[in-house]
């Protein structure tokens, strides 16, 4: 309601705008009637050896409640989790910097470090992993030589390999996130809180912590929910030892040619998201009172 | 309440003995620059324990910077500060005990008052039933008691600033820091901010430094005004001896209002000079005159009510014509046109109203001074 008020008082204010009114209509139309197209698919019966689906069935969903699927489901909720952490753990103290550093070449190499993974396609930079995390790939090739290791360490087709190659992918999401909202916090709070005596450390712990609440939740939700479609990177470096909801779509629809199972997973993965995003806007609600406003 | 104060009074040594360790923080050859900017330049001042010691000046003067240096956000090129008798030149703030109230008053938003209040007792580690209890004792103070569980945004601007006078006070700080803590006030809330900080201060007998640019509010608030400009200190005194001695040009008609007349150098006896100026000979200090020869201009500094106005005829300093009257309630202030002033402009300020119809505009008087009031700077 109150959004729609918001859209309808920029439209006034902005004339110009009301020419992509239509546009936005349109595509807004064809998302939705493919979502509808999916939907319906999910409730029809699978044709063993044919691309039409038969009548309409709940057959679908009660398949996925087959351990091999839950597994799959519990899997992606698990790495996406996994993916969040790490990447909140190495976005925060890039954020940190980036907003903070005063030497300006230092601020875009920060910036290009973390931004460049936006510009690189998901294929490009999950085969620089393969290169990086191979069995004779880069960290393997320089551990083998220092003789720290015998044998070369599995990184890939492991959880371990996905989750690294999806904290990179999921890094600019979170550090611009942070930095927006570290660069909100006034110096005065830090200042005030040392002339009462913190020291850095608990300085930050009691400020700077708290107010960055609000960019600490939004970071981690939006990674999340981009975590959760991930295809490439599960696909290549897990290398169908490491599943997620995407891949099992893309075996059922494009191997199995199983559409309407497929199409009941997407449905079905779609409302786990939407779940485990209410159920992470809950558990943050009252860590979001932290916040400045 | 009064037990609240006397709680919180740190000792304060009564007898006025005028020993060297009666300062409570010291600079001495104190600079610091940003870059190419100069902010402080040499800058030596002694601020007396238990005393409010206003840092006045226009804005980029320094103040800030000198405040800062105390406060221990940065520290300086050169020289010395001393807090107590310690050298805190590399001593980080967070173990310098001061409390410093900011411009915008940097509460933390995500606490309550009672958080905010208690932060810095947190941070000593004090028992919880103790932070309790001063922090109700000093809210009590500050006038703010039963607020304790109230978000900062909840607050009016006034709220806020006891809030945060409150949060440096109730530390025990060595030195309480006010960077131009009135400015975002407005004129009413001004005024009885400043009264009762006051009060408080004296009451807890806390070592102040405020820093203003407003001279009347340096002039109401203090014991003792240090002037600066440009980095440096002009000078240090009593409010009233900065206002009736000023003891440099930029000094004189930075504080207070005062009429520039130009004159002429009649002579010089021991530490006083006459001027001359139309029939009147005036007497100032020869100190600012000093290496002047006889009949050189010098300008002379006249405030608006050590000036009278007659319409009688007879001997008077200078000539001038009544331009606008301005109606203040307890006095008038009267603008002149007259040859004299350096502005081509005098301000009188006459006490009572019946100055509105005895001076009416276009009316022609002779104008005199208070005797000995003046003070006079080389043109
Ligand atoms: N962090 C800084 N970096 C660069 N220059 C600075 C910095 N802080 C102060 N300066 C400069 O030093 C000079 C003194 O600044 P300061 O803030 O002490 O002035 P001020 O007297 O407090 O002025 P105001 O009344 O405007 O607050 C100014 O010219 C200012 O531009
Ligand atoms: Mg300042």
């Amino acid at each position: 309601m109150c959004a729609r008020d918001h859209v309808g008082a920029t439209v006034k204010t902005q004339p110009f705008l009301r020419s992509f009114v239509t546009p936005a209509a349109l595509c807004a139309l064809a998302f939705l009637i493919a979502m509808a197209a999916v939907l319906q698919y999910s409730l029809r019966a699978y044709i063993p050896g044919s691309l039409d689906p038969g009548g309409l069935t709940l057959a679908n969903f009660t398949a996925l409640l087959k351990p091999l699927y839950a597994q799959v489901f519990l899997n992606t909720v698990w790495i996406c989790f996994l993916t969040a952490s790490y990447t909140l753990i190495v976005g925060y103290p890039l954020a940190y910097a980036l907003v903070h550093v005063r030497n300006r070449f230092a601020k875009s190499a920060i910036l290009i470090t973390v931004v460049t993974p936006l510009f690189l396609g998901e294929v490009v930079r999950t085969y620089s992993w393969i290169i990086v995390l191979g069995n004779n790939g880069f960290i393997n090739s320089i551990l083998l030589q220092l003789g720290i290791i015998e044998t070369p360490f599995q990184f890939m087709f492991t959880r371990f390999g996905v989750v690294v190659a999806l904290v990179h992918v999921t890094m600019p999401v979170m550090v611009i996130m942070l930095a927006a909202a570290l660069s909100h916090i006034d110096r005065d709070y830090l200042e005030a809180a040392e002339s009462l005596g913190a020291g850095r450390i608990r300085a930050f712990a009691t400020v700077t912590l708290p107010l960055s609440m609000p960019g600490i939740i939004a970071g981690v939700t939006t990674s999340f929910a981009w975590t959760f479609s991930a295809f490439a990177t599960p696909q290549l470096i897990g290398g169908g030892q490491v599943n997620m909801i995407s891949n099992l779509v893309y075996q059922l629809g494009f191997a199995s040619f199983n559409f309407p199972f497929a199409a009941s997973l997407c449905v079905a993965g779609l409302a786990l998201t939407l779940a485990v995003l209410s159920l992470l806007r809950l558990a943050t609600r009252p860590l979001e009172k932290m916040g400045p406003h | 309440m009064s037990s609240t104060a006397a709680d919180m009074r740190r000792d304060v040594p009564q007898a006025a003995g005028g020993a060297g360790d009666d300062i409570a923080v010291r600079f001495s050859g104190v600079a610091k620059r940003f870059g190419d900017v100069v902010a402080l330049n040499d800058v030596s001042l002694a601020i007396r324990r238990g005393e409010l010691m206003t840092l006045l000046g226009p804005s980029g003067c320094g103040k800030t910077t000198l405040l800062n240096l105390v406060a221990g956000f940065f520290s300086p090129d050169a020289g010395q500060v001393l807090i107590g008798d310690e050298l805190v030149n590399n001593v980080a703030t967070y173990k310098r005990e001061i409390g410093m109230m900011f411009q915008n008053y940097a509460l933390f938003p995500h606490m309550t008052v009672a958080a905010n209040v208690g932060y810095g007792l947190k941070m000593r580690r004090l028992p919880r039933a103790d932070i309790e209890r001063r922090v109700g004792d000093v809210l009590a103070l500050v006038k703010l008691a039963g607020l304790q569980e109230r978000k900062p945004r909840q607050l009016s601007g006034g709220q806020q600033q006891r809030v945060a006078l409150a949060r440096a006070l109730v530390i025990n700080p060595r030195v309480l820091l006010l960077d131009e803590p009135f400015s975002a006030l407005d004129k009413n809330l001004r005024a009885s901010m400043q009264v009762e900080l006051r009060e408080i201060q004296r009451t807890l007998g806390v070592t102040t430094i405020f820093v203003t640019h407003d001279q009347s509010e340096a002039l109401s608030l203090s014991d003792r005004i240090a002037v600066m400009l440009e980095g440096r200190v002009r000078q240090v005194g009593a409010p009233a001896e900065i206002y009736a001695q000023p003891c440099e040009r930029f000094v004189a008609s930075f504080v207070g209002d005062a009429n520039v007349l130009r004159g002429r150098l009649d002579r010089v006896a021991g530490g006083e000079a006459i001027v001359a100026l139309g029939d009147a000979r005036v007497k100032v200090s020869a100190v600012p005159l000093t290496g002047l020869a006889s009949a050189a201009a010098v300008d002379l500094f006249v405030r608006p009510e050590q000036m009278q106005v007659s319409d009688a005829p007879g001997p008077c300093a200078s000539v001038g014509t009544v331009a606008a009257q301005i109606y203040q309630g307890g006095h008038v202030d009267l603008y002149l046109d007259s040859v004299d002033s350096v502005s081509g402009r005098l301000l009188v300020r006459l006490p009572g109203h019946e100055a509105m119809t005895r001076w009416p505009i276009g009316a022609r008087v002779n104008i005199s001074f208070d005797r000995d009031t003046a003070v006079a700077f080389p043109a």
